[in-house]
């Protein structure tokens, strides 16, 4: 039922990114995009850092808006980010995701981005992990915790402060839900707040 | 440069997983233990000067010890002794991958015997060590203290509202329902809830399948909230009271609990049943039970009472509790247990 959610949901996205394509101007893409967020989940901190490549940059140009002269920048990136958290007493995670990045920009530098991807996550455990042999010989797990996959899903609003200010950054809050396996034989899920920037330097040679 | 930053990311984690062993009035550790596939969170909490610990094992299986981590528990047992709370595996911040196959009573009781290990381990041989069970954990206790060599383990046992029985269980708790449910639709009380369970206990007579163990245990459920004298108990809100204040990983609470209540291993337990072995439990034990307990009637617990060969034993009835008299008389909750421990310890 949830998979079948997931797919519509980016089934949606995609068709919405393609509505009303009258005039599309591709854009070079040979650049990259550096990332820096703040996560929260409820309360618990963590930070991501990663870089992303535009696969596809294009101004769309609306045919009835041609005169006012409205048009939308859409892009597709591939990303690749390293992320943590801190859950005190439960576990602290570092994971590493891949996602493909949906992001529209109109002309006053409003942004929407969607973005989806697989992951793996290696956590470590909010204590002193224990074993105790057959025998009773007990023992101290080093770095103890756990590997799984992950997959992410992800959307949120922002602004593209070149557009107005011309400074080679992007605001953005998104809220992602992680999602990790296999977790005590079944799914663990998360919902992360990312407050972040985007640092887009090749803009810088631009000016 | 980047050798640096490993390094000091190591360091932060390792942090995180420092051996931390606390003496004093008022601690709060955390550790884990890991066994079979699953590492199992422990929160040590209160005294731990007095050396006298208080374990509990809680109900589910799949629900959560964070539950009995309440502040009235915290400053009316927590001020003497210490108080450990141990999420079984598969259950509240317990983490682990594939696992599933392990979730059985038997590893249970493994699990426990080496969590008392390991608090002897860290805070040393001597302690006086008293278990607390809750509803399914007192299947898990049952299992535990009939075993060779368990019980002296422990100083002593508290068995509230557990169920040793599971069969019996079932037909004392449907047995509750149609009587409570006669009596009250005679009194003209919640006469449109009362009558579809009464419909359905007595289209269902006994020899009960797992799914109609599971409904009996919904009806007991719903049946405390048509009982005056019962403070009602909300998980929901209690978990959202302490949510951030004790960092409950809540979505791991409703994941381990979902994936528990849908399993197999449940077909097992509807059948398990301890009460031709308690004859072996010799060491003190206190039994406290609401009086409108329809998950675990009182006849259980009486048949608890009265199977077991200890002679320092003691049954206590709450008048106005249900399944949760942990949490619904927790001063008479508090009294008994400190005056036991103090006993006994």
């Amino acid at each position: 039922m949830l998979n079948k959610g997931f797919f519509i949901l980016i089934i949606l996205n995609y068709s919405l990114c393609h509505a009303q394509e009258d005039s599309i101007t591709k854009l070079p893409t040979n650049h990259y995009n550096l990332k820096f967020s703040y996560l929260s989940s409820l309360i618990y901190p963590g930070v991501s850092a990663g870089i992303e490549f535009p696969v596809h940059l294009s101004k769309l140009q609306r045919s009835n808006e041609q005169t006012t002269g409205k048009q939308v920048i859409k892009a597709h990136f591939i990303s690749g980010n390293v992320n943590w958290y801190h859950h005190p007493d439960f576990h602290d995670n570092v994971y590493l995701t891949a996602e493909w990045e949906i992001r529209r920009t109109n002309k006053n530098g409003i942004i929407s981005e969607f973005s989806f991807g697989p992951g793996y996550s290696r956590t470590f455990l909010g204590g002193t992990t224990y074993r105790m042999s057959d025998s009773g010989e007990i023992s101290i797990a080093k770095l103890a915790g756990y590997s799984y996959a992950m997959l992410t899903i992800g959307g949120g609003f922002g602004i593209d402060l070149y557009q107005k200010k011309k400074i080679p950054f992007l605001a953005i809050a998104k809220m992602n839900f992680i999602s990790m396996f296999p977790y005590n034989s079944t799914i663990y899920f998360r919902p992360v707040l990312e407050l972040g920037i985007r640092y887009m330097p090749w803009r810088l040679n631009k000016n | 440069m980047r050798k640096a930053m490993f390094l000091c990311f190591l360091l932060l984690i390792s942090g995180c997983q420092k051996e931390k062993i606390s003496f004093a009035e008022k601690v709060s550790d955390v550790f884990y233990v890991d066994n079979a596939g699953a590492s199992m969170r422990v929160l040590v909490n209160g005294n731990t000067v007095t050396s006298a610990f208080i374990l509990f094992i809680h109900g589910g299986p799949g629900v959560s010890s964070y539950f009995y981590d309440t502040d009235y528990i915290g400053r009316f047992l927590g001020d003497k002794y210490a108080t450990v709370y141990w999420d079984q595996r598969n259950a509240g911040a317990s983490q682990g991958n594939i696992n599933g196959r392990n979730l059985n009573l038997d590893q249970m009781v493994e699990d426990l015997k080496k969590v008392i290990g390991i608090l002897k381990f860290r805070y040393g041989d001597n302690i006086s060590l008293f278990l607390v069970v809750h509803s399914f954990g007192g299947l898990i206790a049952a299992d535990f203290m009939t075993r060779p060599d368990c019980q002296k383990m422990v100083k002593g046992l508290i068995d509230v509202d557990g169920s040793h029985n599971y069969p019996l269980n079932d037909t004392l708790t449907r047995q509750m329902l149609l009587s409570t449910g006669i009596r009250q639709i005679s009194q003209k009380k919640n006469v449109d809830k009362w009558e579809p369970i009464i419909a359905y206990c007595n289209s269902h007579p006994g020899n009960f399948s797992l799914e109609e163990s599971q409904q009996l245990e919904k009806y007991s459920t719903e049946a405390e909230n048509y009982i005056d004298s019962i403070k009602p108990v909300n998980a929901v809100s209690l978990v959202l009271k302490y949510a951030i204040k004790d960092n409950i990983p809540l979505s791991s609470l409703v994941v381990n609990l979902l994936y528990s209540e849908d399993l197999i291993f449940n077909k097992e337990l509807s059948k398990a049943q301890f009460s031709s072995e308690l004859y072996k439990v010799t060491v003190p034990v206190l039994v406290l039970w609401g009086k409108y307990d329809f998950t675990c009637p009182l006849p259980l617990g009486q048949d608890f009472y009265n199977r077991i060969s200890s002679t320092d034993k003691r049954f206590v009835i709450s008048n106005y509790s249900g399944h949760n008299m942990i949490l619904q008389d927790k001063k008479l909750f508090c009294d008994e247990v400190n005056s036991f421990v103090s006993k006994y310890r």
